[in-house]
């Protein structure tokens, strides 16, 4: 029998199942034992230990974990953890590191992490380290607030007070071409025949708008009243309106009143005064006016100062 | 297998917004008429600015004498430079240690909102409440060609467009008489480092280049018809020339040659126009003596109020340099307490007249004036081949220096940022130099991350691949 010697010589299949095991479980434990951040991960895969989790709209979620991410979990978290310490979830941040806790709730003083973020650049214990981004000084204040309110999973941002204001990130709204040509469709017969007659006088504000821009101030003295009441039909979508150094008159007064989007309007050097400013009381989205070098006088624009209206130049024409 | 698939099409969908912006940009490509590449083109988001005049201040402005107010830097003066602040840094000329330089001039705080600036500005003074001043950018570059390309080119080696050639590509020229993009330039006493490609279009079409123009005599050198030829006579060699550009261009198709075309027809226009836009007799004496503007000079004086005068016609991007300011302390013009001195003194005015004359107008609520050089000056002495210097100066510092913003969209009346007690580096907000790009797009209608021009393969962009951020803080 060719097999037989085998038998005795080598382990039965459920004897060597048993050490791996054995091995694979010594192995472990020896892991765990020296790497506390490693044995709460397997308490916790295995399910025999519970993670205490973030709130999504917790202050710890929508203010100290971003900063954690943004400065820290390179070094302290998924693929790297110096010191043994994690900073990528809730439970491990207050677990700690292999010196022990580094956050000791309601004491900011004697938590270790605070000391780190807060020792001057160049201090070998200093984190970041050198060479990183430091944190800013509002970025320290948030992080002491948050331990010293008890350093919660839960209290909600807006709970903590006298915290520095979050910094907005700018957003772009989405780009809506469709919708745009359909706002713009009722224009276009309009506009063609402007834009034949006035080359580049009206514009869209931007590619993602139906509201106007007249600059008729590159035509200078050659833009007249008639000219302006030309683009009455549009009085609804101009929103900014240049009519610096043209041949315009009080005689455009009831035009300019209809021209209701209007926000902004330059009628510097004109030959316009009283009756025109009083005629923009009907705007009321106008924020900006300057007349210069035009007769407005200071009683006339009374009104529209109070209003809010920025206005430039007192009408110093001479 | 299934697992794997299900988990690509789930991480595919937790980002619908990466999927929504990259089909959003490209909903609005750039596209000019190839035979009018100039026109006017709305930009893709309601800008606040409608224009840029962009005063770069070439050689670096101390920012320790001029905006960033240091007392503890002062207390220290004369004491050698603590080592943390050498260690593993190099410099451009100063060597071994050096010691510590306080500010030369006295500080104090102007305007309603309290901002800190030196005694050594004191028409800009006056427009301070109108102001941003940043005193925390940074820059990765500390020789000036280097430097000013990152500042303009949003990179320090040639090849790449400038912030104007970009702005003039996604919006053309409001006047088809004028380039969309014009350079000036003064100077106290250097001349530019990297030269014109601080104002070059790199990958961009060459239509989209800085115009440079000269501030006395022919604004555009050979703008004038020669002796004895006409206008029309210069048109019908125009016609002919443009005639032959035709023919090469249906048999090789290559798009320069229209751009040739576009540029000849266009100085033929500005022939009457730029002539007149260049003309600061125009103004009456009292505008003239606002600025310190001298007709016939070549002065910053004189291209601040041109400058102003091109903002009035549609000119997009506006650019003055004014060289000089790189103090070192090597020679008298180099020095802080020379060269520095008459650096002020050359553009302090003109520029403060400049943003009263464009607020009078109207204007400077939707232009963005920009302030600043190409790096800081270090809080340290020269001490360039470890000796005391004749004159006293600073060496190159990219990390941290002050420029300031005005104009539309700008909370004005703010100080951004700030630096160390010694003025060494960042410590509060930091603004690199693509934030300031970002920043500046932002303002005109565009989303630096989409707007981009495909070339070698890449699609290219101003602010390069380094994260960057439109600098909310500072918006009004």
């Amino acid at each position: 029998m060719a097999s037989e010697p085998h038998a005795s010589g080598y382990l039965s299949a459920p004897l060597y199942l048993l050490c791996v095991a054995l091995v694979t479980g010594v192995a472990i434990a020896t892991a765990m034992a020296l790497r506390p951040a490693f044995a709460h991960k397997m308490l916790e895969m295995t399910g025999l230990e519970a993670m205490p989790q973030a709130v999504p709209n917790s202050f710890y979620a929508a203010r100290v974990a971003p900063l954690f991410a943004q400065h820290c979990i390179s070094c302290h978290g998924e693929t790297r953890q110096k010191a043994e310490l994690w900073l990528d979830s809730y439970a491990f941040v207050l677990r700690g590191g292999r010196h022990g806790a580094v956050i000791h709730p309601r004491d900011p003083k004697t938590s270790e992490l605070m000391t780190r973020i807060t020792l001057p650049a160049g201090d070998d214990k200093a984190m970041p380290p050198e060479g990183k981004t430091p944190l800013s000084p509002d970025d320290v204040t948030v992080i002491r607030l948050w331990i010293a309110a008890g350093a919660s999973p839960t209290m909600p941002a807006a709970a903590i007070k006298g915290v520095p204001q979050l910094v907005a990130e700018v957003t772009f709204p989405d780009l809506d071409p469709a919708g745009t040509r359909r706002r713009r469709a009722p224009l276009a017969n309009v506009m063609q025949q402007l834009s034949a007659r006035y080359p580049g006088v009206a514009a869209y504000e931007s590619r993602n708008s139906a509201d106007l821009e007249l600059n008729a101030a590159l035509r200078g003295a050659t833009f007249t009243d008639t000219d302006l009441k030309a683009f009455l039909p549009l009085h609804d979508h101009i929103v900014h309106m240049d009519l610096s150094g043209t041949a315009i008159t009080d005689a455009s007064a009831q035009a300019l009143a209809q021209m209701t989007a209007l926000q902004t309007l330059r009628l510097t050097n004109t030959k316009t005064g009283d009756a025109t400013i009083s005629a923009l009381a009907a705007l009321k989205s106008l924020k900006f006016l300057t007349v210069t070098g035009t007769h407005a006088t200071g009683p006339a624009l009374a009104p529209l100062s109070k209003r809010g209206v920025t206005i430039h130049g007192d009408g110093d024409a001479d | 297998m299934g697992g794997l698939g299900a988990f690509f099409l789930n991480s595919a969908m937790a980002e619908p917004n990466a999927a929504k912006n990259a089909a959003s940009a490209a909903a609005l490509p750039i596209q000019h008429d190839p035979s009018a590449p100039l026109s006017p083109l709305a930009p893709p988001f309601t800008p606040k600015v409608r224009r840029v005049i962009y005063l770069h201040m070439g050689g670096s402005p101390s920012q320790l004498e001029l905006f960033d107010h240091k007392p503890e830097l002062t207390k220290f003066n004369g004491r050698d430079c603590p080592e943390v602040f050498l260690k593993g840094k190099r410099f451009a000329f100063i060597t071994g240690v050096p010691k510590l330089l306080g500010t030369m001039y006295p500080f104090h705080q102007a305007g309603k909102s309290g901002t800190w600036i030196s005694d050594r500005l004191p028409h800009l003074e006056k427009m301070i409440d109108d102001m941003c001043v940043i005193n925390s950018m940074r820059t990765d570059q500390f020789n000036h060609a280097p430097a000013q390309l990152l500042v303009q080119t949003g990179d320090p080696r040639l090849g790449h467009a400038s912030l104007g050639s970009w702005v003039t590509y996604g919006l053309g020229s409001e006047n088809q008489n004028l380039p969309g993009f014009i350079v000036m330039i003064s100077s106290s006493s250097t001349t530019a480092n990297a030269g014109k490609p601080l104002w070059g279009s790199g990958f961009l079409p060459s239509v989209y280049q800085g115009v440079q123009c000269r501030s006395a005599g022919e604004p555009v050198l050979y703008l004038d018809n020669p002796k004895g030829v006409s206008r029309v006579e210069r048109r019908q060699v125009l016609d002919a020339v443009d005639e032959i550009n035709r023919q090469t261009y249906a048999e090789l198709g290559n798009p320069e040659t229209v751009a040739r075309i576009a540029q000849y027809e266009m100085s033929f226009r500005m022939q009457l126009e730029a002539s007149d836009a260049m003309d600061i007799t125009r103004e009456p004496a009292h505008v003239l003596a606002r600025y310190g503007a001298e007709p016939g000079k070549t002065s910053f004086a004189n291209n601040c109020l041109v400058a102003r005068r091109l903002a009035e016609r549609g000119v997009r991007f506006i650019q003055l340099y004014h060289w000089g300011w790189d103090s070192h302390g090597t020679p008298v013009d180099q020095g802080l307490n020379v060269g520095l001195v008459d650096c002020c003194h050359a553009t302090d005015q003109p520029t403060a007249a400049l943003l009263t004359d464009l607020k009078e107008r109207g204007l400077l609520e939707d232009t963005l004036i920009v302030w600043g050089g190409e790096f800081g000056r270090t809080p340290m002495q020269e001490n360039r081949g470890g000796q005391e210097m004749k004159y006293i100066g600073r060496d190159h510092h990219p990390e941290a220096f002050s420029i300031w913003l005005a104009g539309g969209g700008i909370k004005s009346g703010i100080t951004h940022g700030a630096t160390d007690d010694l003025g060494y580096d960042v410590v509060r907000d930091p603004v690199e130099v693509r934030d300031l790009h970002a920043t500046t797009l932002y303002l005109l209608g565009f989303d630096y991350r989409t707007f981009s021009y495909s070339y070698q393969g890449l699609d290219q962009k101003l602010t390069g691949v380094k994260p960057a951020r439109v600098v909310s803080e500072i918006l009004a």
